[in-house]
Order: structure tokens, then C-alpha cells, then sequence
């Protein structure tokens, strides 16, 4: 009987799976089939754009979880401080020269001494330094309303920069060496200060952030599926802004795939990641990686925190959200950047379904992504596209 | 993480010493004393029998709420700090504990001594039901599945179980009685919590000097060396998973009796992250760690910042800051207050509160030849 | 940007700061109607003691009260205070801030309630607050004041022990009551109405869904579906939630959400092209300034917000009513304190309502018992079940002799959006008045139309006296 077993193991787990399949067929079929076809369109659509927000976020945290071994639990509140920097160049004429001056030579200087002060002496890099800034400087300071995108874009990766920078350089990095758990609750401490700082600053009142409009000041039409109305049996829309976040968060992946595939300094990424000390033998500036690494999940948690702001509002609940986002992480693999856009896409879908087929049961928002998780965890203890580590249990 | 520091050349000479709770006399006389001072505070309020205003009432409920919270991580601590098990959903725990207590004392009747052991134990099986993803996971992806469990409790006790627990709104509990004596003020409580609390401090330091203790920390620091020594690693883990959430339940059961009104909005998954937070700041892995840890963030939220800094702070501060709105400032000061602290702290003992503490420890053993 | 806003915003907090100087001993307008001081308290303080969550997730509707307060506080000091008495609340002595942590608001409740010289009335914000303290509040004998509450809070687990805390709006689950009998009244506006409810969750959210009031609906005619829809405030598609209810036969949504919660139904109802078939209705917050500011770039077809039409439960008087003279002093305050439009919400008006209310309490409690210090929080509930007063004429401070915890006067109100001549509610896009602001959108200026009269909700709690026998 043992034998038997263990001879055909493979194919007795995929006589379970399929079972399970069966199952889960039979319950959810005829539950399925009660609903227009239009339903079903809807859901998918919206699960798997609402997904992509969730995707953006947990491609933040996989970013820094691949760097630093860290669960950065400041996510949510990074995304909300850099949706109001964003708001900031955004919803105001004009910018102030000083204010420009101040945050482009600030980031700028941080972003060329990342490895040591002396780079500046080079004058190479002092040259680059300057024009950067004074690049920058201009964009920032673009007058009028037709020149907001541009305004806001050029501050807004400022401000990320800067944000990402700071947190390294002054909490992340005192604690090189320490006990990964003072790290972890450094995020949770980052996240605290964050929170002050925007409610210092902003208020706590919910912000509207009006990117998703038409020239006129007004949203963005919606897209109505009018041609397949016979077809489906009614209505499906699609979101335009959450569609075109949905493609930011495409291209996002697109982007940091080939980053790390093709760039030095992602190689560089990937190796430090792989092995810290090993990188470092070999002449890799750690350091260097991991600053670059907060910049960058800084980048995305203000790209994440525009879009969701441009959804809903700048609110301080946002921050909320970045928790929903934690099982997509774990499902796609805390590793795998394509495993977060998978998780990510997963978990808006499974949402939505579970709410339309089980509504009423306040199932949808909490308790699916978990259960799914649960269920994934024990098949597949590493996630679904996450680095198979040989250990005993 | 070696809860035993010891300077070179303190040694036991006898058996009786080695497994001593107090090494030496003078240890046990500070205990005993301190202990003895504790269960003195309520009579040295203004409410208390002689009416003196040595201590200011509103620490009565300060002191109550540190007792509680302290066993609760010092669950954790035995699943975290010794064991090695990363657990989001801790707070979860507790409610159950809560809930669990609230509905026997409501519906079944029964008196709180056998509720707060009942209540433990359901808990405790409860948590050894999330503890089974241990069996497959590890590392931050079991810290997942607790985090599950941190999901999967309240939207059962909020949706299936509303009948029970009142589902969104207030759940009442009874005021615990013995006999004749009714425990309705903070300091009636406070003789229940704090001799419960402080033996729940002793039975986890003792359950560590066991040979099960022993094995949770050899499943945190190899758990493949463990198993070749012949630990079952898989069931010592889940015996990890049951006292954890034991413990849980017992601080659980006593928030039900002592706030006397439960409401599902208190055990979020903040809760959990705070009894991290709390372990972590005490030092995870140290006996005393779950005290520093929760002392330090009571007194810090629920007296310092708020009655002390904020005070001194709040008139000057808008004056300092014109072009901010004082409202803004008013608003904002208790989390940058906090944030800042913390964040200076953690640069400054990244190893926890109780580490620092041994550290003082022996360099007063040795002194005057301290590094 | 922000350094050029901060320096206007400085020169006009300049020139704010100069101004009272000469202004000093200025009296109070004629329609501020105190009882008539027998005491003079000059020299005196009387401190506003209030904690609650001003950082965490509700801090968006208490950040306003906040700004009303103090604006209010100082307005109040500066024209003679309390028989010569000051207001006092500053941050650590008199307020604090809980996070929306139940512990911390434990022990801030502890703190104030045991200070050497005990509070004699507290303001509270929170409805899961006043659950918390019910039962303390009544042990200490402190009287405590909150803008809505919850019946657990206010009455108890058996909805039938009145307690010491009382309430300025109606109840959730009377509000939604008078909706029902709103709806009930206008058949050729709801021919056939079936009131899906969708909210958030959590113990706001869900308060107005209980069995009484389907009941109660029933009972007129209204259908309430089945199936309640929950949506996250962070969620940033809620078809799927509105969908199920219409498929469910909804034509009405109730939604006991603010802010940005009715405007995304709002969104959702005019996306789906559902604007025409579907009346979105809910609890006073939704016909806030926030719901009108935030909802303003979806449109309808009529040119006009989404959120145009919105029909609410308005126990107070609001923004724009400015016929009556409190609310026209207000303006002018939000007005002279440079609170943004944001602010100007009913959070600002109740921090008004407050100070007003404190000032008439006391005076009637300290002319009754002949001094401040002889002052007890038992002494202040008899005065506040005694009492029927206005305050500012925003609502009716009236609590039956003690027989109700809820003041029950509540009128259904309508929202729309002032139109170009500013005489009335703009019928189309074109025809509104709009704002141009600095980020290309443009803002509508929101409108209260009040639908009826003030006239009592019905008392919907458990055991209620206007709930159905079954």
C-alpha cells in the first residue's frame, strides 16, 4: 500500500486536484449560472482592474523584501506621502522657486552620493549633479494648468526619490547588522512618522486628486460595452481611469522585468539579493543596491498611492489598503516580481467573484484572498512562483 | 537571544540553585518586595480605604491594562521569541479568548475562575488549528497564515456567529462576582489581574526551563540539528502554537471581564502588529521582554506623550510653526511623537529592552570592572 | 506653492490677530439668546474636556470638529465667555487624541475622569467610544455629549436603559425610519420603492440595518432587500456591490457612508447608466460638503455632479441656509478663520453647536446651584433633560424631559447645486454656478434643499415605541 503510494505519487496529487476541481465545479456552477452573462463580464473586468493596484503594491514590497530580506509594513503610508506630493505640484499654478530648488538639489545630491560623498568631487559627476537639478528645477517650475501633468510627474518622482532615500540613509541603514525584526519594526515606526507628517502638513481631510479628467475638468467618459448588450443580457462598463492604471501597472512590470534582466545595476540587484556577502566579494557597493532600492519602492508607492488617489481620494485610509495587498505578495512568492502582477491580479479577481456569487456573506474583501491563501500555502508552501528552498520542515 | 547572560565566574555550585526561579536571596527579596509593593498601589489612590493621593487613579487603570496585555505577548513571546514561529494573528487570538469568556459568562453562567481556565483552553485549541500550516510553511510565509487567522476570526464572530456575539454592535459581559464580593471597580480587578498576570510571567518562565522549553528554543535555533536529536520538531511546534494562544485567551478573557463591553473593532490586525511591535521593543526571546515591551508603549501612548509631553508641548508648539494650522499640528503631534521615539530607540537598542537590561545586569555584577 | 499659500495664509492670521485687539469688548449679535447671568463668573475657566480620534481613520470628519471648536471657542472668549467666564480646551489638558485605539481611549477617559477637580461634562465623537465608556460615564456621573449615537451607547445592550450620554442627531436606525416614511408620503416620486442598503462596514456602517427597521419599513410599503452590501473605503469599484442589489430589485440605495463613500455609489449609479431607475439616499453625513467636493467631476447626463439629488436625513440646519441668523455667523466665522471650503462641513457647524450648548447649560446650572464650583455633572443632567434649546437655531437641544438619549427632530433634505443667478438649484451643467480651480477641474457649490418639515423620526430601537408588533 505504502508503496503504492509513493510510486505513484505525482499522479495520485493530480487525481486530487482534479477532484478538488470537480468539486468545486459543482458548487460554484450552478451558482455561476443564475447570473446574466453580463455578471460575469463585469466582475472579471473589475476584479482584474482593481487587481492592478494591488499588483503595483505588491511589487513595492517584493522590491524591498528582494533587497533587504524586510516585510515593509510603511507601504501604505509611502503611497499616501507621495500622492499628496504629487497633489501638491499638481492642484497648484505655480510653484515656488524656492520650494523647486530646495527638493531637486536635495534629492539630486542624495541620489549621486549614494555610494560615498566624494563622487561629487569628480567633475564628471558634479556636471551631471548640476544638470539634473537645473532640469529639474524647470520642469517643476512650468506655470498653468496645461503644464500640471508635466509639474507634478517631475515632483512627484522627485519627492519619491527623496522619500525612499531619506527612510534608507536614516532609519534603514543604522540597522545593518541587527536583528531583521528591529527592521521590520522600523517600517512599522517609518509608518507612524509618515502618518504625522502628512497629517501635519495636508490635513486629514479626504483630498480629491483629479487626474483621471478630460481638458474640460470633467472624468473621463466610461467606457460602455454597448455592443455586446444583446449578447450579455446587460450592461458591463469598464473604468478608464481604472483602466489606465491598470496599464501604468502593466508597464511598471514590463519596466523593472527588463530592469532587472538587462541593466547593471539590476543584475547588481538581483546578485545582493541572492547573497549579500557573496556580492559584496565581489565588489558590488550593497549599500549602493539598497538605497536604490527603497528610491525605487518609493517610486512605486507614490505611482500606486496617484492612481489609487485618482480612484478614490487622498485619504488616510489608504494606508488600509496596503494590507489588502499582503496576500497577493505572499501568493505570487515574496520574490518574484511576476508572481506580485499574478497575485495582484488574483486576488482583485477572487474578490470580485466571491462577491458576486456569494453576496450578502461579506466574504469578498477579507476572507477570500485568505482562504485562497490558505489553500495555496498548502500546496504550493513557497507561493505560486516563489523560489523552491530546499529545507526540512 | 539568550535569555541567560551570565558574567564569568557567577556559577552554580548546587542543583537547588541551578533551578532556583531567584539565585540568590537578595534576588528574592526584591521580587517578593516589589510584588508586594505592587498589590499596594490601589490602597495609596484617593479612592482607596484611606483616601491618600499618592498615586493618581487613572494609573490604576494603566497598571491593569499593562498586566493584561503582558500575558497576552508573553504568548507570543513563547511562539516568536522561543520558538521561532512568526504569528500575525495574535490579536485574533485574543478575541477569541474574549469572546469565548463573554459568551459562557452571558449564556452559560458560569463563575469567572472556571471561565478565565475554560476560555484558555478553547483558545489555546483554536490556535493549534492555525498552528497545522506549520506542518508545510515557514518563515514569513507561516507568518501568512496566522495572518489568515487574523481575517478568517472576526468575520466569523462579526457574520456566521452574530447570534452569539452581537455581530458589529457592543457585546455586554457580566461583572464577575464571588460569592458575595462583586468585582466592579478598577481596583476590585486589579486584585484578580495582577496576581493572575504575575503568575502567568512565572509559569512561562518556568514552562522554558522545562524539556519543552528547552525544545522550542532548539526548533528556533536549528530546527535540523533538532530533529536529529530526536525532537519532534512538527509537535513541539504545535504545542508552541497551544500555549501561545493560551495565553492569549487568558488575556483575553480578562479584557472581557474588566472592560466589561467587547466590541470586534479593538482585535484588528493592528492589534497583532502591536503585540509584535511590543515583543520586539521588550526583547523577543528574554522572560522579561513581554514587560519592558508593553510598560514601555502603555506609558508611552497612554500617559507620557498624552500627559506629560502634550501639555508642555501643545501651546508652544503653533506658536513655533505659525504657517502651520494649530488644528493640523494638534492632530498630527501624538503619531510624529510616537513614530520619533521609536525610531530613535530602535537605532539606539535594536535588541530590545530586555537585552539592555541584562547587559546592566552584569555590568552591576561586576562592577567596578564594567566595559 | 505651498510657501507662497503659507505665507498668505501668515499675513492673513497677521492681520486676524490684529483685528480682535479693537474689537475686544464687542457683545454678541442680538440672535444668540442666553438666559440672563445671576452669577458673575470673570476670572473663572471653564474647561470643554474631549478625546477621541483625531490621527486615525475617522479623522477626516473629526479634524473639521476640531477647527470648529477652537474657532468657536475663541469667538465665544472674546465676546464675554461664559458670564465672564473662559473656555478653555487646549491639546493635553483638556483633549487628547485616542488614534481610534480603544485602550488609549480607556485610559484618556481615566485621566480626565479622575483629575483632582472631575469633569462635569465631556464631549465624545465616536459612537464605538460611547459604547466603551456607557456604563463608566453613569458610575462617575458625567454626562457626556456626541453628535450621533449608537443605540448600545445610548441605551444600552437592551436598547431600554437611557444612560448618560446624549445624542444631537437621531439615531441610524431612526434616520433611516423617517426615510421610509418620506418615501412612503410621495408615491409618485417612489411608485414602487425596494431600498437596497449598501454601507460600510463596521459598526457605523451597519447601524442602520437592523430588524426593526426592515420592519418598521415593511410596515409602509418599503421594501428593504435582503442582502445588505458592504464596500470598503478604499474601493475603487463598487459595480459589483450595486449590481447585486438592483439585480435584487433595489431602486433605492441607502448608505449609512461618508465622504467619499456616497460619492462612489453616486459614481457607480450614473456609470452603470442607472441615474434615472435608482434614487440614492442615506444618513445625514451624506449630504456633507465633502460628499459635494468629492463627487464633483462625475457628471450625470444632465450636466450636473452625480451626487446631484441625493437625498438625506438633515436634523440641523445647514451651510447654506443662511436665512437663519446662526448660520450666517458661522459662514462669516469659517469665513474670517480661513477655513477652507473642506472644513465648512457639519463637523464645523457641531463644534459651534457644542460651545453654544456648554454656555447655555451652564449658565442655567450655575444660576440654579450659585456657583461654578458648586457645580456636579448630576447637577448639569438635570439641566440638559430640563432644557429645550437652540443653539445657534441649528437644531433643537431638547431631550423630552429626560424621556429620550437622541434628540429625535429630523427632516429629509435633498442635495443639489447652486445655479449662475445663485437665487436657487441649478437645473443643468450649464446653468450652475461653477469654480475654476487650479487643477483644470472645475467646483459646483452644494445646495440643501430641504424636502419636509423638522417633525420627530421614529423610535426604531429595539422595543421602540413606533416598531411593529410581529
Amino acid at each position: 500500500m505504502a508503496t503504492f503510494f509513493e510510486q505513484n505519487k505525482r499522479y495520485l496529487i493530480w487525481m486530487g486536484y482534479i477532484l478538488l476541481a470537480v468539486v468545486l465545479l459543482l458548487w460554484l456552477g450552478p451558482l455561476i449560472g443564475e447570473k446574466r452573462p453580463s455578471r460575469w463580464v463585469q466582475t472579471t473586468i473589475t476584479g482584474l482592474l482593481t487587481g492592478g493596484i494591488y499588483a503595483l503594491i505588491a511589487l513595492g514590497i517584493v522590491i524591498i523584501n528582494k533587497a533587504s530580506g524586510v516585510f515593509n509594513f510603511a507601504h501604505g503610508w509611502m503611497m499616501l506621502l507621495g500622492g499628496f506630493i504629487f497633489y501638491s505640484f499638481f492642484s497648484s499654478g505655480q510653484v515656488s522657486l524656492l520650494a523647486a530648488v530646495l527638493l531637486s538639489s536635495v534629492t539630486v545630491i542624495m541620489v549621486m552620493t549614494m555610494g560615498s560623498w566624494r563622487d561629487l568631487l569628480q567633475p564628471r559627476t558634479a556636471l551631471i549633479t548640476l544638470a539634473a537639478i537645473i532640469i529639474l528645477i524647470l520642469l517643476m517650475s512650468l506655470p498653468g494648468t496645461e503644464w500640471k501633468f508635466v509639474r507634478a510627474i517631475a515632483g512627484g518622482v522627485t519627492g519619491a526619490m527623496l522619500l525612499g532615500l531619506v527612510v534608507e540613509r536614516f532609519t534603514v541603514r543604522p540597522l545593518i547588522g541587527q536583528p531583521l525584526f528591529a527592521m521590520v519594526l522600523m517600517t512599522l515606526a517609518i509608518g507612524r512618522l509618515l502618518q504625522g507628517f502628512i497629517q501635519l502638513t495636508w490635513g486629514s481631510v479626504e483630498t480629491p486628486l483629479q487626474i483621471f479628467t478630460t481638458p474640460e475638468g470633467t472624468s473621463l467618459p466610461t467606457i460602455k460595452l454597448d455592443s455586446l448588450q444583446e449578447l450579455l443580457g446587460g450592461v458591463a462598463i469598464i473604468q478608464p481611469g481604472l483602466l489606465i492604471s491598470f496599464v501604468l501597472a502593466l508597464l511598471a512590470f514590463v519596466g523593472f522585468v527588463l530592469f532587472f534582466r538587462f541593466t547593471n545595476v539590476g543584475l547588481a540587484m538581483r546578485a545582493s539579493a541572492e547573497n549579500q556577502r557573496l556580492a559584496q566579494a565581489v565588489g558590488l557597493r550593497v549599500r549602493v543596491i539598497l538605497a536604490a532600492a527603497w528610491a525605487i519602492a518609493a517610486l512605486l508607492a507614490t505611482v500606486g498611492g496617484v492612481l489609487q488617489g485618482g480612484a478614490t481620494n487622498l485619504s488616510v485610509n489608504m494606508p488600509l489598503l496596503a494590507l489588502l495587498a499582503f496576500p497577493a505578495v505572499l501568493l505570487g512568492g515574496l520574490e518574484s516580481i511576476s508572481g506580485a502582477l499574478v497575485g495582484g491580479l488574483v486576488i482583485g479577481f477572487v474578490q470580485e467573484w466571491t462577491n458576486l456569487l456569494f453576496p450578502g456573506t461579506q466574504a469578498h474583501v477579507e476572507l477570500a484572498p485568505y482562504v485562497l491563501l490558505m489553500i495555496v500555502l498548502v500546496i504550493r508552501p513557497d507561493g505560486l512562483f516563489g523560489e523552491k528552498r530546499i529545507e526540512r520542515i | 537571544m539568550s535569555a541567560n547572560i551570565r558574567p564569568a565566574g557567577i556559577l552554580d555550585t548546587n542543583y537547588a540553585q541551578d533551578i532556583a526561579l531567584n539565585r540568590t536571596r537578595t534576588d528574592k527579596l526584591i521580587s517578593n518586595g516589589l510584588f508586594a509593593l505592587l498589590l499596594l498601589i490601589p490602597l495609596l489612590t484617593t479612592e482607596g480605604p484611606f483616601g491618600l493621593n499618592l498615586i493618581q487613579q487613572s494609573w490604576i487603570g494603566i497598571i491593569i491594562r499593562i498586566a493584561i496585555y503582558v500575558i497576552a505577548v508573553q504568548g507570543l513571546n513563547i511562539l516568536v521569541g522561543y520558538t521561532g514561529q512568526i504569528s500575525l494573528g495574535h490579536g485574533a487570538f485574543v478575541a477569541v479568548g474574549a469572546y469565548s469568556a463573554a459568551i459562557m459568562a452571558r449564556n452559560l453562567g458560569l463563575p469567572f475562575w472556571l471561565i478565565i481556565p475554560l476560555a484558555a483552553i478553547f483558545t489555546g485549541l483554536v490556535g493549534l488549528l492555525f498552528g497545522l500550516p506549520s506542518l508545510r510553511v515557514k518563515g514569513f510565509y507561516l507568518a501568512m497564515a496566522t495572518l489568515a487567522a487574523q481575517f478568517i476570526i472576526p468575520w466569523l464572530l462579526r457574520y456566521p456567529l452574530a447570534d452569539f456575539t452581537n455581530g458589529s454592535r457592543p457585546l455586554e459581559v457580566p461583572i464577575p462576582t464571588l460569592g458575595p464580593l462583586s468585582f466592579a471597580s478598577d481596583a476590585a480587578m486589579y486584585y484578580i489581574i495582577i496576581p493572575l498576570s504575575v503568575f502567568m510571567m512565572l509559569a512561562a518562565r518556568n514552562i522554558m526551563r522545562t524539556r519543552v522549553g528547552r525544545a522550542f528554543i532548539s526548533v528556533r535555533d536549528n530546527d535540523l540539528a533538532a530533529e536529529l536529536l530526536g525532537i519532534n520538531v512538527f509537535a513541539y511546534k504545535l504545542q508552541a502554537f497551544f500555549l501561545s494562544a493560551f495565553f492569549a485567551g487568558v488575556a483575553g478573557a480578562l479584557i472581557a471581564f474588566e472592560t466589561n463591553s467587547l466590541s470586534l473593532d479593538k482585535f484588528t490586525l493592528n492589534l497583532s502588529i502591536e503585540f509584535l511591535a511590543m515583543l520586539v521593543i521588550g526583547g523577543a526571546g528574554f522572560p522579561l521582554g513581554p514587560l519592558f515591551g508593553v510598560a514601555f508603549v502603555n506609558l508611552l501612548t497612554q500617559d507620557i506623550i498624552p500627559a506629560r509631553i502634550l501639555p508642555a508641548v501643545g501651546p508652544v508648539l503653533p506658536g513655533l510653526l505659525p504657517f502651520i494650522d494649530p488644528v493640523n499640528i494638534n492632530a498630527a503631534i501624538s503619531p510624529l511623537l510616537f513614530g520619533f521615539i521609536l525610531v530613535i530607540f530602535l537605532i539606539a537598542s535594536p535588541r530590545g529592552l530586555a537585552y539592555r537590561w541584562e547587559i546592566f545586569k552584569i555590568a552591576w555584577k561586576i562592577r567596578p570592572y564594567s566595559h | 506653492m505651498k510657501r507662497k499659500m503659507l505665507f498668505l495664509l501668515m499675513l492673513v492670521l497677521m492681520i486676524a490677530a490684529a483685528l480682535p485687539a479693537t474689537a475686544q469688548d464687542m457683545a454678541m449679535p442680538d440672535f444668540i439668546q442666553h438666559t440672563e447671568c445671576e452669577v458673575d463668573l470673570t476670572g473663572q475657566t471653564i474647561p470643554i474636556y474631549h478625546f477621541g480620534d483625531l490621527s486615525g481613520s475617522y479623522a477626516f470628519i473629526t479634524q473639521p470638529l476640531l477647527a470648529g471648536l477652537s474657532d468657536a471657542i475663541k469667538y465665544y472668549n472674546e465676546h464675554g465667555g461664559i458670564c465672564g467666564a473662559t473656555l478653555k480646551s487646549d491639546v493635553g489638558t483638556e483633549y487628547r487624541d485616542t488614534g481610534g485605539n480603544r485602550e488609549e481611549t480607556q485610559a484618556a477617559y481615566d485621566y480626565f475622569s479622575t483629575l483632582a477637580d472631575k469633569p462635569d461634562l465631556v464631549v465624545l465623537y465616536a459612537s464605538g467610544d460611547a459604547e466603551l465608556l456607557r456604563t463608566q460615564v453613569e458610575e462617575d456621573e458625567i454626562p457626556a455629549l456626541i453628535s450621533a449615537g449608537s443605540v448600545a451607547g445610548l441605551y444600552g445592550e437592551d436598547a431600554q436603559t437611557p444612560g448618560w450620554i446624549y445624542a444631537s442627531n437621531p439615531l441610524y436606525a431612526d434616520q433611516i425610519g423617517s426615510f421610509c416614511k418620506f418615501v412612503s408620503e410621495n408615491p409618485d416620486r417612489y411608485p414602487d420603492p425596494v431600498i437596497g442598503y449598501i454601507s460600510w462596514p463596521g459598526a457605523f456602517g451597519e447601524a442602520a440595518y437592523t430588524a426593526e427597521t426592515i420592519a418598521y419599513c415593511a410596515s409602509l410599503g418599503v421594501t428593504i432587500t435582503g442582502t445588505p452590501e458592504y464596500f470598503l473605503p478604499t474601493a475603487t469599484d463598487i459595480s459589483t456591490n450595486v449590481q447585486n442589489l438592483v439585480d435584487a430589485g433595489a431602486n433605492i440605495l441607502y448608505t449609512n457612508s461618508l465622504a467619499s463613500g456616497p460619492a462612489i455609489v453616486a459614481k457607480t449609479v450614473v456609470d452603470l447608466g442607472l441615474e434615472d431607475s435608482v434614487q440614492i439616499a442615506g444618513v445625514n453625513w451624506v449630504l456633507d460638503t465633502s460628499v459635494g467636493l468629492l463627487g464633483r467631476t462625475t457628471l450625470g447626463s444632465d450636466g450636473l455632479p452625480a451626487v446631484n439629488g441625493l437625498v438625506g436625513s438633515m436634523p440641523f440646519h445647514w451651510w447654506t441656509e443662511r436665512q437663519v441668523p446662526g448660520i450666517a455667523f458661522i459662514n462669516e466665522q469659517a469665513a474670517a478663520n480661513e477655513r477652507q471650503l473642506s472644513t465648512q462641513n457639519i463637523a464645523y457647524l457641531l463644534g459651534f453647536g457644542i460651545v453654544d450648548t456648554y454656555t447655555e447649560l451652564y449658565i442655567q446650572t450655575v444660576n440654579r446651584v450659585g456657583s461654578l464650583e458648586a457645580v456636579t455633572g448630576a447637577d448639569l443632567k438635570q439641566t440638559i433633560e430640563s432644557v429645550s434649546y437652540s443653539p445657534l437655531g441649528l437644531y433643537t437641544f431638547d431631550y423630552q424631559g429626560g424621556e429620550v438619549r437622541a434628540v429625535p427632530d429630523n427632516r429629509i433634505a435633498q442635495m443639489a447645486f447652486l445655479n449662475k443667478t445663485m437665487n436657487g438649484p441649478a437645473t443643468s451643467g450649464e446653468d450652475a454656478l461653477t469654480v475654476d480651480l487650479p487643477d483644470g477641474t472645475k467646483a459646483f457649490i452644494p445646495l440643501i434643499i430641504p424636502l419636509t418639515e423638522f417633525a420627530a423620526a421614529p423610535d426604531l430601537r429595539p422595543g421602540g415605541a413606533d416598531v411593529p408588533a410581529s
